[in-house]
């Protein structure tokens, strides 16, 4: 099995981000993770890897060289190799761009499965992972929660529909997106990490992929970022006065009918 | 001159500061509370192969640089000092005559397993009647045929009670003082070792500390741990300036964890209409916390690289354990003034970094004794 995982590095959860004047960019602390749904695609790359033993797992992200980090987590994880494409070059990031990309990519390396997570926990978009899978003319299941490779061939998989959960069997290849609850992703051995310590990343410049810079270039125009904004601040908590239970109810009812208007 | 860490150094330690707060920092509490050793953490971190962390890769350990055992040592005592001491006793002084002198057999038998998290391992010195002192320790050793028969009590061992097997200083020529001291394995299941009270302590919970009895205990030659009889002290000298650092990234892990707890708290506790961390008094505290932090940090890690680098670290060395420990001090103290009254409450985290931050004022050595060294050798003779 040739599996493929492609990752992002994103802002942790506590850093602190801050708008920039322009309203059009950010400026983030310098604590960076991978991304949390990246994790469970890691996860169950390596759990097809100990099923089929000469599967080879090769990791792969499109960001700059602080990305370096996340694809070491991959490898100290069980991953086998992994590559960074630089984004020095290539200023512009709307998730088109970033899809033809990797779909290069992929194109160039070769692959039987695709496996990325849901969404990036920093944009929140979730539709990298199916841009990936049609520029490649591939299918593609998103959020699943179970996989079973048949024959190699064939992969059955489960995801979550409204209320309940559907199984899908799908030829391979097809790409992935992966979500928590598909699997428990492991903590690295002290092995892995000095692996993962010691592991040459090459970096690779976008334009040997085989990509023109003229449909990057259109694809950049696509989609343009207007600005930035902060989420409005909630207004103070309200503490319902009354000497009884039953005072306090009345009060509560009282003002969510005439302040609140949703009664 | 370079003060950085390295890509891959940097990587390392955020990799080590998520495992450990995955598995260590939610228990954390409960460790302190309960005072037991916490098997089933032992059992999840120790067979990630942390503690072969500074043991060769034939070992199964890993061969890292100093300044990565410094980063991992300051990380988990970060999260739980107790749960740290256990660790880096299997990693460090427990096992290190036993890497350095044991035959075949006894790595086999015990070392590996100890790297492994399998056999729990632990040093004695100490005793009722000296600490600092070493050359009072009362312990002998006399030969007896093929072996040495041990008598004595050691006192304050960590792991004591629970331990499979420990390294005993025992003196085999009392006349000769400091010269006489040597160093002797003594397995769990040997006639005549058994442990006796176990010390319900201030701090450092969780890591179980006791006296270890030696009624006549007999060992074979082999399980004396020298090349040469009467080098027990000489060859203590040889790790000395590593535990000292070791002690201070203790420490320095401690001060960490309660400046965290600290920030935390002066964000959201409102006071006057506004979070704490607004009071120029307040900011203050950061200010002088971060700056000794870094001081100490800085002279740990000089120290730690004078060493990874084979150049003589002993008064940097001791200077480091000093100032990370008497930050370490500070800084917890700050703490239990930034958290109010709600610092004394059992309920919450500060008073556990103040109990913990008391331990690391004995082990790698006493300030008052640190002190007099460096004083001596820096003045020199007169
Ligand atoms: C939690 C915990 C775990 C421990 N684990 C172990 C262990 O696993 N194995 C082990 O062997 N020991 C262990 N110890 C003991 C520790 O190593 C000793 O506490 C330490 O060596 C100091 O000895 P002492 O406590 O007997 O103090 P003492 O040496 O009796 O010192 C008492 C006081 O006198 C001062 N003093 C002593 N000599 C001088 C001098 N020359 N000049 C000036 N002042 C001096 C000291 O600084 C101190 O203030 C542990 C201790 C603790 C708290």
């Amino acid at each position: 099995m040739n599996i493929l995982v492609f990752v992002k590095q994103v802002a942790d959860s506590e850093a602190k981000i801050i708008i920039k004047a322009d309203n059009k960019s950010l400026e983030i602390e310098n604590k960076y993770t991978l991304n949390f749904f990246d994790e469970f695609a890691i996860e169950e790359a390596i759990k097809i890897k100990e099923k089929f033993k000469d599967s080879q797992i090769t990791v792969c992200t499109y960001g700059s060289k602080r990305s370096i980090e996340a694809l070491r987590t991959a490898i100290a994880m069980g991953a086998d190799r992994a590559f960074l494409i630089d984004n020095a070059q290539h200023p512009y990031e709307n998730s088109i761009v970033v899809a033809a990309i990797l779909a290069s990519f992929a194109k160039k390396e070769g692959f039987d499965i695709i496996l990325c997570g849901r969404q990036a926990m920093d944009d929140e978009n979730a539709h990298l992972g199916s841009m990936i899978a049609e520029f490649l003319s591939i299918p593609h299941i998103s959020a699943i929660l179970k996989l079973e490779i048949i024959d190699g061939k064939k992969a059955r998989v489960e995801n979550e529909i409204e209320r309940g959960r559907a199984t899908i069997e799908v030829a391979l290849p097809t790409l992935f997106t992966t979500q928590k609850g598909l699997n428990e992703p492991r903590v690295p051995l002290i092995t892995g990490v000095m692996k993962a310590m010691k592991v040459n990343i090459p970096v690779i410049d976008p334009f040997t992929l085989g990509i023109l810079k003229e449909d990057l270039n259109s694809y950049s125009k696509k989609i343009k970022l207007l600005s930035y904004e902060l989420p409005a601040n909630r207004p103070p908590v309200k503490i319902i006065e009354g000497e009884t239970p039953e005072e306090k109810v009345n009060n509560l009812i009282k003002i969510l009918k005439d302040e609140a208007k949703a009664l | 001159m370079d003060f950085m860490l390295t890509e891959e150094q940097e990587f390392f330690k955020k990799t080590v500061t998520d495992t450990i707060d995955r598995i260590v920092t939610p228990k954390a509490q409960e460790i302190d509370e309960k005072d037991e050793f916490p098997w089933d953490v032992w059992k999840e971190f120790t067979k990630l192969g942390y503690i072969g962390l500074r043991y060769p890769e034939e070992m199964g350990g890993m061969n890292a640089d100093k300044i990565m055992c410094m980063i991992f040592y300051e990380e988990i005592a970060r999260a739980s000092v107790g749960f740290a001491q256990s660790v880096i006793m299997n990693m460090l002084m427990g096992t290190y005559f036993l890497f350095r002198f044991g035959n075949d057999a006894i790595k086999k038998r015990c070392l590996y397993p100890a790297i492994r998290g399998e056999k729990i391992a632990t040093i004695c010195f100490t005793e009722d009647q000296s600490g600092s002192d070493l050359g009072a320790t009362r312990t002998t050793a006399v030969k007896d045929g093929s072996g040495w028969r041990i008598n004595g009590t050691k006192m304050w061992i960590t792991s004591g009670p629970i331990c499979d097997f420990c390294t005993v200083l025992a003196t085999t020529d009392p006349s000769k003082g400091l010269k006489g001291l040597n160093f002797f394995l003594v397995e769990e299941g040997t006639e005549g070792f058994s442990s006796g009270q176990t010390i319900n302590k201030l701090g450092c919970r969780g890591s179980v500390t006791g006296e270890l009895v030696f009624d006549n205990v007999w060992v074979p030659d082999e399980n004396l741990l020298g090349k040469e009889l009467g080098k027990g002290v000489v060859y203590v000298g040889d790790i000395l300036d590593e535990v000292r650092l070791m002690t201070g990234a203790m420490a320095l892990g401690i001060a960490k964890g309660a400046y965290n707890e600290a920030l935390e708290y002066s964000r959201k506790r409102i006071a006057f209409g506004q979070p704490i961390a607004k009071f120029q008094l307040i900011r203050e505290k950061f200010a002088e916390m971060d700056t000794l932090m870094n001081a100490a940090r800085m002279l740990l890690y000089y120290g730690s690289w004078l060493l990874e680098n084979k150049m003589d670290c002993r008064i940097i060395a001791a200077e480091a354990k000093i100032l990370a420990t008497e930050v370490c001090l500070k800084v917890v103290d700050e703490l239990t003034r930034i958290y109010g009254a709600n610092a004394f409450a059992y309920e919450y985290t500060p008073q556990r970094y103040f109990r913990d931050a008391r331990f690391l004022l004995y082990g790698g050595g006493t300030h008052e004794v640190l002190k007099d060294f460096i004083g001596r050798t820096l003045i020199g003779k007169l």
